[in-house]
């Protein structure tokens, strides 16, 4: 049976995953963009708009992080073709860091934002969060979806927010939530699937950005004034810095990172 | 004297008109005076209304127009509006049935108004004819009258029915007596069935509008503007008068009211609501009351307000007079520190008190201290006083019992000599009588025993036993200690006895050479890093704290560790981790010594002492078999006591070595003085002392302690100064003898043992003794005002007993429950209400997503959730298991241990009982019967456990292992004998609703219609199932045997290995390949 089983299996496998990659790339390239574009309703004025980019540098030899196992549940391993590693405490190629959540920590409080109307989307694919870290406005809808064959259930573990703990079975409807609280961060997690480990950053405005694979990130549509950024990564702790932008500027700031 | 100079007559020439005129002025003044003082002086509540009126309208009036725009935001919500828009198209569309049903019966009215004057009519006079006949005793007469009345009845009736509704025409019908009656039973009948259809038609509108008018009240915060306008016109017929409670039945009179205007008052008054803080001082007065829901629990109709607040609820001159503030009244105002002093009169027999958090912390504070070791206070450490009134009870059984014997043999005495057999029998009747009755006292005498002995088990000292010192301790350390506890280590509960060096060496030196003399076995070094990592994993840090100041980690209950190795011995360490209660040698109360190996030899019996082993082998006396410490046992391997003292023993700030020798340690001529000095200062009041163990408490009785007169109370040289300076109360006094008790022998003369005995709990840093608290860190404040809130409160209550909180329901078990709960510090580790954080809860290991679910259990619906009875015996063995105890009996995949406690069944009884009283429900526990699964039912509950949606097997336990790596739930095996089927269902419904933050997650069915059915997809066995979903699984799980558990196993593990994503039992499309079928499963 597990000899009939083998070609089969390698059929299969790339077609699952040609869906969860194609996702990737477009998540990833959509969330820096999508979340300031937001920012309609308020008094700012849009033609003195700047803007934050900078890179998250990692000061360090690569860490070395232990494979998840997932054979506990042969779905997730099948949606993988080699070993999987944790997302948490990863280092680009490049020696930069990817899923760092950089935000407007103080400064941007004078001004309102109401939620955008386009929802943030986490999907569970393969048993992993995609995106593993997101930024999310008060009050937006967060869409969770599942694209594996098997049960998860998606339970956010907040301080100040409400908690809750939803069961998704497969090909069950999306989870529609919000968020009425700011805070960073909130770790999701599956209670099945105990690797699995999503951030999601609530804030009141639109200005944040995450890092992807080439470690950078760009917070845009600033108004003028004095910042308090911060990156948060989930294993290296925090950093911020004050920061001051004038009108249509494009300041540049990094951020550097040692292993804790 | 000159005659020509006649004496003047007083009467001619001096006038008295200036003294008359000034007293009259005197007097118009006077009166005048006392009618302002009548009407105004003496009266400034009357201000107080005044004021508060017009503050209040004012307010009413602004809240008319905000709450009117709330009302409408509410009333334009899309839900409102659909509603209402329901509520009118039903009125529409039962509007023709209704008017016809009405038409209908409006018309039978008037057909029934006709009959009925003519039926009721003519039975009147049947009857008063039938009564005619009945009375008349001449037969001709009867029997005319007979006939009369059968003419009568023949009729004819005639009526005019009405024929339809209103237009006033009628038909004539003429009936027979029989006839007539039948028609109008058969109106009525009919007019009945309308009004019924009448009713059902109406009902939607009416649920309707229930559903509206509920919507209204639901989303809008506070009165509606209807309640609000009654409370303006309420105000305009406000008149200016005094308020008084009167409750003669506890003789009471309270007219707070007549200033405190708004402490009752519907709506919520701020003082910004009433004009604001700096217009008027005495707005103040008007504020709300600050807890309305204590007010709904005490209705001030029935309790008035000084019971709970003090001050003098008569008076009404002054602010001063009113609130008991001057020297005349005993009881003043409590104040705002101290406010929840008041609940303690009536809450006495609580441990803990809802709505007072700082009484509750004083009556932790007064265990947690050990108060009670020198102080009885009724409900306290009350072991010791329990066993000795069950002893006197005892002998007065036995007394009674001879009593009844000598009895029973002279009633057969008399029956032997009795002169006829009669007699006789009655003399033996009563013998027999009198014999069961002995034999029902016999039985009551062994009850009576085995409660002695489950006293015992639960009498605890809230200090180490001194008896093991030498084996405990390292010598050098222990004048150092008594010296000064405080010094080495500050969060210690163990107070500092004001002792000079020789006092000190003296104590040292007895207590030394009165602890027992022994080797404990030699133990092996163990893993220091292991035993780190089991402190802070397996919930020592629930009770204990590592680490010193702020840096320290952990609970407050237990002492901090952090220079545990500079004073214990390893080998006894050991042994004590493994198992706190485990005695050097067994107590014998009755002679009064730790027996030894060779009391049991001269018996031929092993030297076994426990629970099961405890009478004195001497003389069947009860043994004190372990010890009275709270710590329970862990249940932890050897070897992991091993880690653990090997950790405990590297916490240290010096070495060990450092310390000074101690060579007067065996000085024997030192023991005789400190043995006085030991008792003096009541040292066995807490500590287990050789020789001393029924030392009684040496201080005074402090249950009635705050209705103790002041004058009996020992200012000592301070009466004085404390009434000028204010402090002359029962708040002042406690303040400063809790601060600093020897402030008040200054200045007395007098020899050194008269001298005050209280030792120092607290460090004060000054001498500047009068001034209380002022020189105390916040957190010794913090404990004193508890201390004096719980104190003030303790009083003989002048009210009847009726009022105090003495429930005899379900909730006289939560508040008995309370008390053993607090006893073993279980929140320590467990959350009882949601809000109320366990210490491990608050631990940063605790806080990540991984730790969160290594927490101990929530138990806020423990009754609900277990049968009471497996809940007493999870309580006495948390293992489940009597040979294999170093595990968890349920939650086997938690690093954090649930330990033995060895509760006593008085302990156990009251536990249980409280976690079902907690979650009202009724005691003795009669489990429902469940309906067995039928064959298919069984075939789908085992396809939904082992199928891809639902996921049960991923979390919970199955002893498997391999499997139980993963597990984060408990073993469904143990489903059912500990759960309840309705919590069950619960519970898999909605977990959250019940344990915010389980793990366990909600959406795993959703409801269908009447039932509900699971939310994934669901096995195709389920197709055309008409039966609840949860109802199904739940009958599973309480079905569930090993072996089918070992057969869900296999399925799942097959499933594992055939690595197939897909549901078994179906194809997979498009390839053709028939994947496993779950019968070929179960083939297996």
């Amino acid at each position: 049976m597990n000899k009939q089983k083998l070609p089969f299996s390698l059929l299969i496998v790339p077609l699952l995953l040609l869906p969860s990659c194609g996702g990737k790339k477009t998540e990833v390239s959509e969330q820096p963009s999508e979340a300031p574009s937001g920012a309609q309703p308020t008094p700012i004025d849009q033609s003195t708009v700047a803007a934050i980019t900078g890179k998250v540098v990692f000061q360090g030899v690569k860490p070395k992080l232990a494979r998840i196992m997932m054979d506990q549940d042969p779905v997730c391993v099948q949606k993988h073709s080699g070993a999987v590693y944790p997302e948490d405490g990863e280092m680009n190629s490049n020696g930069t860091l990817p899923n760092v959540f950089v935000y407007v920590k103080e400064g941007a409080e004078k001004y309102t934002f109401s939620a955008p109307t386009d929802p943030v989307v986490l999907d569970q694919n393969g048993c992993v969060y995609k995106p593993h870290v997101l930024g999310i406005q008060v009050g937006q809808d967060l869409h969770i979806i599942s694209s594996d064959p098997t049960t998860h259930n998606i339970h956010p573990m907040p301080k100040n927010n409400r908690e809750w703990n939803e069961s998704q079975g497969p090909g069950a409807a999306p989870l529609e939530k919000k968020f009425a609280r700011s805070e960073i961060m909130i770790p999701v997690k599956c209670n099945q699937h105990p690797w699995m480990r999503a951030y999601v950053g609530v804030t009141k405005n639109p200005f944040f950005s995450v890092t992807g694979s080439d470690g950078t990130f760009t917070i845009k549509g600033l108004p003028p004034g004095d910042y308090t950024i911060e990156a948060w990564t989930a294993t290296y702790g925090t950093q911020e810095q004050k920061v001051t932008v004038g009108s249509k500027e494009t300041k540049t700031l990094d951020f550097t990172f040692k292993p804790s | 004297m000159a005659p020509d100079n006649p004496e003047k007559d007083p009467l001619v020439n001096q006038s008295l008109a200036g003294i008359y005129f000034i007293s009259a002025i005197l007097l118009i003044l006077v009166f005048g005076w006392s009618l302002y003082d009548e009407l105004f002086g003496l009266r400034p509540w009357k201000d107080y209304e005044r004021l508060f009126i017009g503050h209040y309208r004012a307010f009413l009036q602004k809240e008319i127009p905000k709450q009117r725009a709330r009302e409408k935001a509410v009333q334009e919500s899309p839900e409102y509006q659909s509603m209402k828009k329901q509520l009118e198209d039903v009125q529409v569309s039962i509007k023709p049935q209704l008017a016809d049903v009405q038409r209908r019966i409006s018309f039978l009215d008037d057909q029934l108004q006709v009959v009925m004057d003519r039926a009721t009519d003519a039975r009147a006079q049947v009857t008063s004819q039938l009564y005619q006949i009945e009375h008349t005793s001449a037969r001709g007469e009867k029997e005319s009258l007979l006939q009369n009345l059968d003419m009568f009845k023949r009729g004819p009736f005639v009526v005019h029915l009405p024929t339809e509704d209103g237009n006033g025409k009628t038909t004539k019908k003429s009936y027979d007596y029989e006839q007539l009656q039948a028609e109008f039973v058969h109106l009525q009948d009919e007019k009945g069935q309308l009004m019924a259809r009448q009713a059902t038609i109406l009902r939607p509108v009416s649920d309707l509008r229930a559903k509206t008018e509920n919507y209204v009240k639901n989303h809008l915060e506070g009165l509606t503007v209807d309640q609000i306008q009654g409370l303006v016109a309420k105000t305009e017929a406000f008149t200016i008068e005094i308020r008084q409670i009167n409750n003669p039945d506890a003789g009471l009179v309270d007219r707070c009211e007549s200033c405190h205007l708004g402490i009752r008052e519907p709506v919520v008054l701020t003082r910004k609501d009433l004009g604001g803080r700096d217009k008027d001082p005495r707005t103040a007065a008007f504020t709300s009351h600050p807890d309305l829901e204590l007010l709904k629990i005490h209705d001030p109709e029935k309790f008035g307000c000084t019971p709970c607040h003090n001050g003098n609820g008569m008076q009404l001159d002054s602010v001063e007079q009113a609130h008991g503030e001057y020297e005349h009244w005993l009881w003043p105002l409590y104040q705002r520190e101290n406010f929840e002093a008041g609940c303690q009169q009536c809450h006495a027999a609580d441990m803990v008190v809802d709505h007072a958090p700082v009484l509750s912390t004083g009556k932790d504070l007064f265990q947690w201290r050990g108060c009670a070791g020198c102080h009885r206070f009724q409900g306290y450490d009350s072991e010791p006083e329990d066993v000795l009134a069950t002893g006197k009870q005892i002998d007065q059984l036995g007394t009674e019992r001879a009593e009844k014997q000598r009895n029973i043999q002279r009633a057969i005495q008399q029956g032997d000599q009795a002169p006829d057999d009669e007699t006789a029998r009655k003399f033996y009747t009563q013998a027999d009588a009198l014999r069961v009755s002995v034999s029902e006292t016999d039985m009551r005498i062994g009850q009576l025993e085995v409660q002695t002995k489950n006293l015992l088990m639960g009498m605890k000292k809230i200090g180490p036993d001194l008896k093991e010192v030498r084996v405990k301790i390292r010598p050098a350390w222990v004048p150092v200690w008594i010296n000064n506890p405080h010094a080495w280590r500050p969060t210690t509960r163990m107070p500092r006895f004001r002792l000079d060096r020789e006092e000190v060496e003296a104590i040292s030196a007895f207590i030394w050479q009165s602890g027992l003399d022994v080797n404990l076995p030699h133990q092996p070094p163990g893993d220091p890093a292991k035993g780190k990592e089991s402190v802070e994993t397996r919930g020592c840090l629930a009770c204990h704290s590592v680490g010193e100041g702020s840096k320290a980690v952990g609970g407050w209950f237990a002492a901090n560790l952090t220079r545990v190795g500079e004073k214990d011995n390893y080998d006894f360490l050991v042994r004590w981790v493994h198992n706190p209660r485990e005695r050097t040698r067994p107590y014998c109360a009755y002679e009064k010594r730790d027996l030894t190996e060779q009391d049991y030899k001269k018996h031929s019996l092993p030297f076994v002492f426990d629970f099961d082993h405890s009478k004195c082998p001497n003389d069947g006396h009860e043994l004190v078999v372990e010890q009275m410490t709270v710590m329970p046992n862990l249940r932890l391997s050897w070897q992991d006591s091993r880690d653990i003292a090997s950790y405990l023993l590297t916490l240290r700030q010096k070495d060990p070595a450092s310390y000074p020798k101690a060579p007067f340690l065996g000085d024997s001529a030192l023991k005789s003085k400190g043995r006085v000095l030991v008792l003096r200062y009541g040292c066995a009041g807490c500590h287990e002392i050789a020789g001393l163990e029924d030392e009684g408490r040496i201080g005074t009785e402090l249950t009635a302690e705050g209705s103790k007169p002041l004058e009996q109370i020992d200012f000592a040289l301070y009466v004085g100064e404390a009434r000028r300076e204010g402090w002359y109360t029962h708040k002042g006094f406690f303040e400063r003898k809790l601060a600093k008790p020897e402030m008040f022998d200054k200045g007395r003369i007098k020899p050194e043992p008269e001298l005050l005995r209280m030792p120092d709990f607290f460090e004060p840093q000054s001498d500047e003794v009068t001034r209380g608290m002022a020189d105390l860190s916040p957190e010794a404040k913090e404990q004193i005002v508890a201390l004096t809130t719980f104190l003030m409160g303790s009083v003989n209550s002048q009210y009847p007993r009726r009022y105090f909180y003495l429930p005899e329901d379900l909730r006289r078990d939560i508040q008995e429950g309370w008390w053993v709960v607090k006893k073993y510090n279980c929140i320590g580790c467990h959350q009882f209400k949601v809000g109320q954080d366990s210490v491990l809860m608050g631990l940063a290991r605790y806080q990540t997503p991984e730790g969160k679910d290594q927490l101990p259990p929530k138990l806020l619906t423990e009754g609900a959730r277990v049968n009471p009875e497996w809940l007493r015996r999870f309580l006495w063995n948390p293992a489940m298991n009597d040979t294999e105890t170093d595990r968890n009996g349920v939650r086997s995949y938690l690093k954090v241990r649930m330990p033995t406690f060895y509760f006593s069944p008085i302990e156990l009884r009251k536990l249980v009982r409280f976690f079902q009283a907690l979650s009202s429900q009724p005691m003795p526990y009669i489990p429902p019967k469940l309906e067995p699964l039928t064959g298919r039912e069984l075939e789908m509950a085992r396809a939904l456990f082992t199928s891809r949606g639902a996921p049960c097997l991923k979390c919970h336990a199955t002893g498997d292992a391999a499997h139980d790596r993963f597990a984060t739930a408990p073993n469904f095996l143990l489903a059912h004998d500990r759960l309840k089927p309705d919590w069950t269902k619960h519970w898999i419904l909605d977990p959250a609703m019940i344990s915010p933050g389980t793990a366990m997650p909600s959406g795993l069915f959703k409801q269908a219609e009447d039932r509900w059915v699971f939310a994934g997809p669901t096995p195709s066995l389920f197709k055309g199932y008409g039966g609840d979903h949860a109802d199904l699984l739940v009958r599973y799980m309480f079905e569930i045997t090993p072996e089918e558990q070992r057969r869900l196993v296999g399925m799942s593990a097959g499933a594992l290995k055939a690595g197939s994503p897909k549901k078994p039992g179906r194809t997979v499309s498009g390839l053709g390949r028939p994947l496993v079928s779950v019968a070929a499963m179960h083939g297996r």
